[in-house]
């Protein structure tokens, strides 16, 4: 079958799918292929145990611009957002904990740890909604790369001062400073409670291979911050789990027109003459291609299915020396009876968190950076079936939890079912410590390393994001520099996903980016440009 | 020298280390009257050279030089003064293994010992060269600029930072970008995208930590890394070199320009206090009770004790005093100088030769430092530490009796802040872990102690008030660099204070024996005048 499609978008995860919907509504022919059976990349929900859905992978949908949402017409589409009416919390033992989320109740759950802290809770998270609004402004447009010598370049790159000197002087400066900070630096010198320097330190460093005291570490914690009222992560849930959303998204993709293929691998993209050409299936089958938009990470879009003989060898040099270096695992668990962690249900709809204090997630940190996975790991979970009871049966709960530190490179040993396993022990008895039913209430457990990540998902080292989000790796520097606007050396070659600006968190936005350049580019003269 | 103490000057330099120094050298240059006032019995800071023990001088603190800025020493003719710079001419790392790794100065010769660890890296060594050329290039006239306010929409700044702008639209993309890595990166992962053999990164990565209370692996070392790189002797880029008769040689030389230039200088004279009227500094009331008249001071102090200890609080508005309080110090560097009754003999180049010439390195693997990082992250000082070692009698012997040696070991990690606090005991225990750990590649090294000093970060604190005993008057990270060095808004040498300057390492561009900040310092003040 040779029909010709505008574009072929290989992957359909969020992003991919958000740029297929973006190019089939301006009457483009586009053509998804999936190599799995769900949708959704990490985003997928899956009966993981009998009568259980679980979000393997990614544990909530991120940051998702109520633009595309409005666009795409998801809701009609069938995605319901649900009210978690909860952001984080932190448990302490004994039942209490901090609790951060849009309420009330929040300062007097940080007043209990210190009253000081509390006083300064307003002008703080405040200041992290303006800075962080400010980044998302960044993030609503490819990145111009300040040497650029484009006219509209440098326009766009005067509205990027503009809009930074608009945060006015004090904020204007604070950005400046605070990007480049230590999480731990900026959080010692507003509070003074290691539980709540520890649970806000872990924005800085979640999916990051490097510590609260380690600089830059500060932005992280802004990125994860994108789209937030405050200094809160609260999570946006989805009725029927994290698969649902690219399920909409696939159905919105099939309203106008687009055609999806799933359980079809590509094997490679063919480029001739320095264009795309086609895109080889797995069983060899060739899809004749002049676009072809690539959700995978860009190592493997540039190392594995493009032939590398295509690339500039300096081109290439900046593609390897990308780092994506996975650090967390993944842990499910089908649950017979709620973890008792002693407090009220309402504590536990968003995220429960468990980083003590900075030094605890420091440490845990210390022991990857020597290949090894924590004693003491950073968790972050979920327990997604009670915001949305249809996810388990009923009185049974499904669990998901993030754990950090496990380095993909073990110093010692291989990831195998034996280390996976006890890295399943390990987790469960850190939270036990916190929730003590819980080894008793787990029916079933599926842990995924870094290793699993990257068999199951395709990410290169089991990276969540495609790449650190370190300061030299995002904005203009992302994927590599030069090239941070979805175009690639190869004429017709775009990538979408989280590996491009503004990477992994605010979902989607690759792909949205990507489709808008394409489609500027479509209606100019079809070439790359910088 | 005359005392003038009931009469008035133009300007009074708080502080003669060697950016205060600069400054009252331009300043008496441009025909001020000028004097300095140095709490100790000699002048130069952290630059000093002193008879520690009989017959033995060593550059107690700072202890080698490469930054100092070719314009200053033309401006002030320095050579003419005294000022000889000898150059450190190789590196050595010994490592566990009875190998080592050597950086020569002859380029075949460095060459060929990085083939017999690498041929790869050797391959890459040139290109890295010129790279690192580059950029320091592309930061050279940033150095020497003072640094725009962004937030200001007066000319001067507008025309600053489109000054910047087109700087960095010169630079084209490639170099941009690898400029804006090099800024951000950790130097570990940054030498990792050139070189694979260990102890070449490391001992490369080592000079991105000096100073910071960073580890190799957090990014921002990298800038360091640049930073070290800066320094220019006679031109060359990355030139170490030694002052004859240790790093006191340089702060002399300076003095005696400014003495030339007509600058009066008084030791032993602390100043206590900044004397305010109406917003406006009209002179300094020393420890002992004098006041002295002046129409500009400037200190030459860290921006803690320029803001907090020379003004009284109140003079200075809330936010400023906040943002000096969270200015970071840090101090994570000890010092160990040794007087030694022969040479160290290292096992794995024995007896003597070129290597003693150079500096020695402890730097065997990047997992070595980072470890070293670890023990000081929470508290205490590193049971293997870093070091960097000269031997400064071998290249000048004036520094030892004949026959014996001078030995300066630059420690880190050691922090200021010290579970329960540092005392002699720590002290102590601090000095016989550095030995111990030299000992190991150096066996002989215990026996030939004759004396040894031993200085934390709380006695530098203490010696030369270098708060927190950070060497560099403030940590040289991104957030307290350019227009945020010490703090937005005054990082163009002023103050909230009319006629109180600042002009030491704290402001633009920060440490090392550059006298930048003195220098541009000056120019602000004779601008304002």
């Amino acid at each position: 079958m040779s029909r010709a499609y505008d574009a072929v978008v290989i992957g359909a995860g969020v992003g991919e799918l958000v740029a297929a919907n973006y190019l089939a509504r301006a009457g483009q022919r586009v053509l998804v292929l999936e190599d799995h059976d769900v949708l959704g990349g990490v985003h997928v929900t899956e009966e993981a145990f009998p009568g259980f859905r679980v979000d393997t992978c990614a544990s909530d949908i991120g940051f998702l611009n109520p633009q595309i949402i409005q666009d795409l017409d998801l809701s009609t589409h069938g995605l319901e957002v649900l009210s978690v009416e909860s952001g984080v919390f932190a448990p302490v033992g004994n039942g209490d904990g901090l609790l951060l989320r849009d309420g009330a109740d929040t300062m007097a759950s940080i007043a209990r740890l210190s009253p000081a802290d509390a006083s300064r809770w307003m002008p703080f998270s405040e200041r992290i909604a303006r800075l962080a609004g400010f980044l998302w402004s960044l993030y609503c447009e490819a990145p111009p790369l300040p040497t650029s010598k484009d006219r509209k370049d440098l326009f766009a790159l005067l509205g990027i001062g503009r809009r930074l000197r608009g945060l006015g002087k004090v904020d204007m400066l604070e950005f400046l400073r605070t990007v480049p900070m230590p999480v731990a630096d900026l959080l010692d010198d507003w509070f003074e409670s290691d539980v709540l320097k520890g649970c806000l330190g872990a924005a800085g460093v979640s999916h990051l291979f490097q510590g609260p005291k380690s600089a830059g570490t500060a932005f992280v914690m802004l990125h994860h911050h994108v789209g937030q009222p405050g200094a809160l992560r609260s999570r946006t849930v989805v009725r029927g789990g994290v698969g649902s959303l690219a399920s909409a998204l696939a159905r919105a993709f099939g309203a106008s027109g687009g055609e999806l293929r799933s359980e079809t691998g590509v094997d490679r993209i063919l480029v001739r003459a320095g264009r795309v050409s086609a895109v080889v299936m797995q069983g060899g089958e060739e899809i004749p291609a002049s676009r072809v938009v690539c959700g995978a990470d860009p190592k493997r879009t540039f190392l594995e299915l493009v032939d590398p003989t295509h690339l500039d060898p300096e081109f290439l040099q900046r593609v390897q020396h990308i780092k994506l270096q996975g650090v967390a695992a993944k842990v499910n668990l089908a649950l017979s009876e709620l973890p008792d962690f002693g407090c009220s249900e309402t504590n536990l709809r968003g995220t429960i968190s468990i980083a003590p204090s900075l030094d605890y997630l420091e440490r845990a940190y210390d022991a990857s950076k020597y290949g090894r996975i924590s004693d003491q790991p950073y968790l972050e979970a979920v327990i997604p079936s009670l915001v949305d009871p249809s996810l388990a049966p009923s009185g049974k709960h499904v669990m998901s939890v993030w754990m950090q530190y496990a380095p993909y490179r073990l110093q010692e040993g291989e990831w195998g079912p034996e280390t996976r396993e006890a890295l399943g022990d390990r987790v469960i008895d850190t939270l036990a410590q916190y929730a003590p039913n819980l080894p008793a209430a787990i029916m079933d457990r599926q842990v995924l390393s870094p290793r699993d990540i990257e068999s199951r998902f395709g990410f290169t080292e089991g990276h969540f994001y495609q790449g650190d989000l370190t300061l030299d790796q995002v904005l203009f520097m992302r994927p590599v520099p030069g090239w941070s606007r979805y175009a690639t050396p190869i004429e017709g070659l775009y990538l979408a996903g989280p590996g491009t600006h503004p990477g992994g968190g605010p979902t989607g936005m690759s792909g949205y980016l990507a489709a808008r350049q394409m489609l500027k580019q479509r209606r100019r003269q079809p070439r790359s440009t910088v | 020298m005359a005392t003038r103490s009931m009469s008035s000057y133009d300007a009074i330099v708080i502080g003669g280390g060697h950016n205060g120094l600069v400054a009252a050298a331009y300043l008496a240059k441009a025909g001020k009257r000028v004097l300095v006032l140095e709490r100790r019995h000699v002048v130069g800071g952290a630059a000093v050279s002193e008879e520690v023990f009989p017959g033995f001088t060593f550059s107690v603190f700072s202890y080698v030089v490469s930054l100092l800025r070719p314009e200053i020493i033309r401006d002030l003719e320095l050579p003419r003064h005294g000022l000889q710079i000898l150059p450190l001419e190789s590196t050595l790392t010994p490592l566990p293994n009875g190998d080592y790794f050597a950086a020569w100065a002859d380029h075949d010769q460095a060459r060929q010992e990085l083939y017999r660890h690498s041929p790869k890296d050797a391959e890459a060594y040139d290109e890295f060269g010129r790279l690192m050329h580059h950029m320091a290039m592309a930061v050279k006239p940033i150095i020497g600029m003072v640094p725009p306010d962004p937030t200001s929409l007066s000319p001067k700044d507008l025309l600053g930072l489109g000054r910047l702008g087109r700087h960095f639209h010169g630079l084209g993309d490639d170099k941009f970008c690898a400029l804006f890595k090099l800024m951000t990166m950790s130097s570990a992962d940054f030498l990792e995208e050139w070189f694979e053999c260990e102890p070449l990164k490391a001992t490369k990565s080592a000079s991105g930590i000096i100073g910071t209370f960073l580890g190799p692996r957090s990014p921002g070392t990298a800038y360091v890394l640049l930073h070290h790189y800066m320094g220019e002797i006679d031109g060359a880029f990355r030139a170490w070199g030694f002052a004859k008769g240790g790093t006191g040689g340089i702060s002399e030389a300076i003095a005696s320009a400014a003495r030339t230039f007509g600058a009066e200088i008084r030791t032993e004279a602390e100043v206590s206090q900044v004397i305010v009227k109406n917003g406006r500094a009209s002179g300094v009331a020393l420890a002992d009770g004098t006041e002295l008249k002046a129409k500009v001071v400037v200190s030459a102090l860290d921006p803690n004790l320029t803001f907090l200890k020379l003004l009284d609080p109140h003079e200075l508005p809330d936010d400023l005093v906040k943002g000096v309080r969270q200015f970071k110090f840090r101090g994570s560097s000890g010092k160990v100088n040794l007087a030694l009754s022969e040479l160290p003999d290292f096992t794995c180049m024995p007896g003597r030769g070129p290597h003693l010439r150079g500096a020695i390195s402890i730097s065997p693997s990047i997992d070595y430092l980072e470890r070293a990082y670890d023990d000081a992250k929470y508290g205490e000082f590193s049971r293997q530490p870093y070091m960097d070692v000269i031997i400064p009698s071998m290249i000048d012997p004036h520094m030892a009796p004949p026959g014996k040696h001078v030995m300066s070991c630059f420690v880190q990690y050691a922090p200021y802040q010290l579970n329960g606090g540092w005392n002699d005991a720590k002290r102590e225990a601090f000095g016989d872990t550095v030995v111990d750990t030299l000992a190991k590649f150096a066996p002989n090294l215990k026996s030939a102690i004759i004396h040894r000093q031993v200085l934390t970060p709380k006695d530098m604190e203490d010696m030369v008030g270098l708060t927190e005993g950070n060497i560099f008057q403030g940590e040289l990270a991104l957030q307290q660099l350019f227009f945020l060095r010490p703090l937005p808004q005054w990082a163009k040498y002023r103050t909230p204070v009319r006629r109180f300057y600042q002009c030491g390492a704290g402001t633009h561009p920060g440490g090392g024996i550059m006298g930048a900040s003195g220098r541009l310092a000056a120019v602000e003040i004779l601008r304002d005048w």
